[in-house]
């Protein structure tokens, strides 16, 4: 799992890649919370090239998520393959966190 | 180190006090260095027992009462993780190799050259850190798997192993723990009218914190289904009580439904849940469709809407988390919903426990010398073949 950042239209976007499950969960929350400013006010998460997330990396997303929430600032996903997509619908988490197609069409949306 | 390195030195010459003290006055006025001072071996020991800050011993071999040699075989008694340096005479290897037999970490010697020990203090210093750190990294490591071990009592505690013999239908639960515990529990209830309740769930961490969650999913659970007609009511509840005290973000998984064998209808409702799989006689299979609901303790206030299927006679549902379809092989496949399929296709199943077996077996042999990284739960409900 690695994660890299670059800042545009005012949004962090935030790419994921690889695996999350239980066994490095914790290095996502910490990668997640070391990349995200204390300014920052739109965080787009980009999961295209994540292969796979267990229940465990869904909890990172919603702590940091939550966290967030406290500095007004708003967490979004884009780009799910297939089977991130099917895990986002069966555990509810789309109705929780806004699940965009792809970065452009969350931009146009958020207004990033 | 914080405190002051404390070394005990063992010698019966009077003179070796205040040279010592002289020699390395630098280094006890920066703190790093403490002495402390003994004439012989039996002296010494009283002073170890009494002083349990004592880090090392530099000890002199010949001295009167007990010698340096017979004093290093007894400096383990009391606290074997105390390193000895001997003083020898120059050239006595006969003496240097029985003491380093007898334990001692080194030796200096005589006449004593001060720059020499300072580099042997230090280096045993060094040492003697590595050696505390791995003792407490060993510490935690046993700390951690006795956590390991209560979460994995506390999960199997509270799976049902008996289950309801009705008229007219089959139940059965298993759970193949992971070894780093999961999360998962499945659980038989018993309603009024003679239906029974189903319920797995799978909670979202490992460890104590998700075991205790857990156990306030199953009980909450168990409340709410008594007291609410509709699964749907029930998961409500449950989500409500579980958010209203919920700082750690942990959530669970579940799949509710409420069995009625008077005529084979199963209305479920389902929070985030793996779709439970409905298999027929013959073998062919299809997932109940998803009822839309959210995982529970996330945001409260939420509707969970069910569904109602029914079962014919000879009729299976399989309830079943994601450690049977998220299952991998050594070469990082997933096991998957069409492989579980298959399982039932191939072979049409008999009885409930059968299904249990039939989909903890393939899964065992699909995954092959990969390590089970989650629980391997199902429930399988089975309607009686002969109408009662």
């Amino acid at each position: 799992m690695s994660i890299s950042t670059e800042r545009a239209n005012g949004a962090l976007i935030a790419k994921a890649e690889g695996r999350v499950d239980g066994a490095n969960a914790r290095e996502f929350q910490d990668d997640l919370e070391a990349v995200i400013g204390p300014a920052d006010k739109l965080v787009l998460l980009d999961l295209e090239n994540l292969s796979y997330i267990s229940s465990a990396g869904l909890r990172v997303i919603l702590l940091v998520a939550r966290t967030l929430q406290k500095q007004k600032a708003t967490l979004a996903v884009c780009s799910l393959s297939s089977s991130i997509r099917e895990v986002f619908e069966i555990s509810g988490f789309d109705k929780i966190i806004p699940v965009h197609d792809s970065r452009e069409d969350a931009m146009a949306k958020l207004g990033g | 180190m914080e405190r002051a390195f404390k070394i005990l030195v063992v010698d019966d010459e009077p003179d070796l006090e205040p040279l010592m003290l002289q020699r390395m006055r630098r280094s006890i006025r920066r703190g790093q260095y403490q002495f402390v001072f003994a004439g012989n071996g039996v002296q010494a020991l009283e002073r170890l027992r009494e002083d349990e800050e004592i880090d090392m011993v530099l000890s002199d071999i010949n001295m009167p009462e007990m010698d340096g040699l017979t004093l290093l075989q007894q400096i383990p008694k009391v606290d074997p993780n105390i390193r000895s340096v001997i003083i020898s005479a120059y050239g006595d290897m006969k003496n240097i190799r029985t003491a380093m037999n007898r334990g001692a970490f080194d030796f200096v010697t005589k006449p004593l050259d001060f720059n020499d020990l300072r580099v042997t203090i230090d280096r045993t210093v060094k040492h003697l850190l590595e050696w505390r750190g791995a003792l407490s990294a060993r510490d935690r490591l046993v700390a951690l798997q006795n956590e390991l071990d209560m979460a994995s009592k506390m999960q199997q505690s509270i799976l049902p192993t008996v289950f309801p013999e009705g008229v007219g239908y089959q139940v059965s639960g298993s759970m193949e723990p992971a070894r780093s515990v999961g999360g998962d529990f499945y659980d038989v209830l018993q309603l009024s009218n003679d239906r029974i309740g189903l319920a797995v769930a799978d909670v979202s961490d490992k460890g104590v914190p998700a075991a205790l969650f857990m156990m306030s999913s199953r009980t909450l659970l168990k409340g709410s289904a008594i007291g609410c007609e509709k699964p749907g009511d029930a998961l409500h509840e449950v989500n409500d009580l579980l958010n209203e005290d919920n700082e750690t973000a942990m959530f669970v998984t579940m799949v509710y439904g409420v069995y009625d064998p008077a005529n084979g209808k199963l209305t479920y409702a389902n929070g985030g849940h793996n779709s439970p799989l409905l298999v027929r006689a013959d073998g062919s299979s299809e997932l109940l469709p998803l009822t839309g609901g959210v995982a529970l303790g996330l945001v409260p206030d939420l509707e969970y809407h069910q569904e109602t299927t029914t079962l014919a006679p000879g009729e299976f549902v399989i309830f079943y988390t994601d450690g049977v379809t998220e299952a991998m092989n050594e070469a990082e496949e997933e096991f998957g919903v069409e492989r579980l399929q298959n399982i039932f296709a191939e072979s049409p199943p008999d009885n409930a426990q059968g299904v249990n077996k039939a989909i903890l077996e393939t899964v065992n042999k699909f995954a092959g010398n990969a390590s089970q990284s989650d629980d391997i739960t199902c429930l399988t409900l089975q309607r009686g073949k002969m109408r009662s």
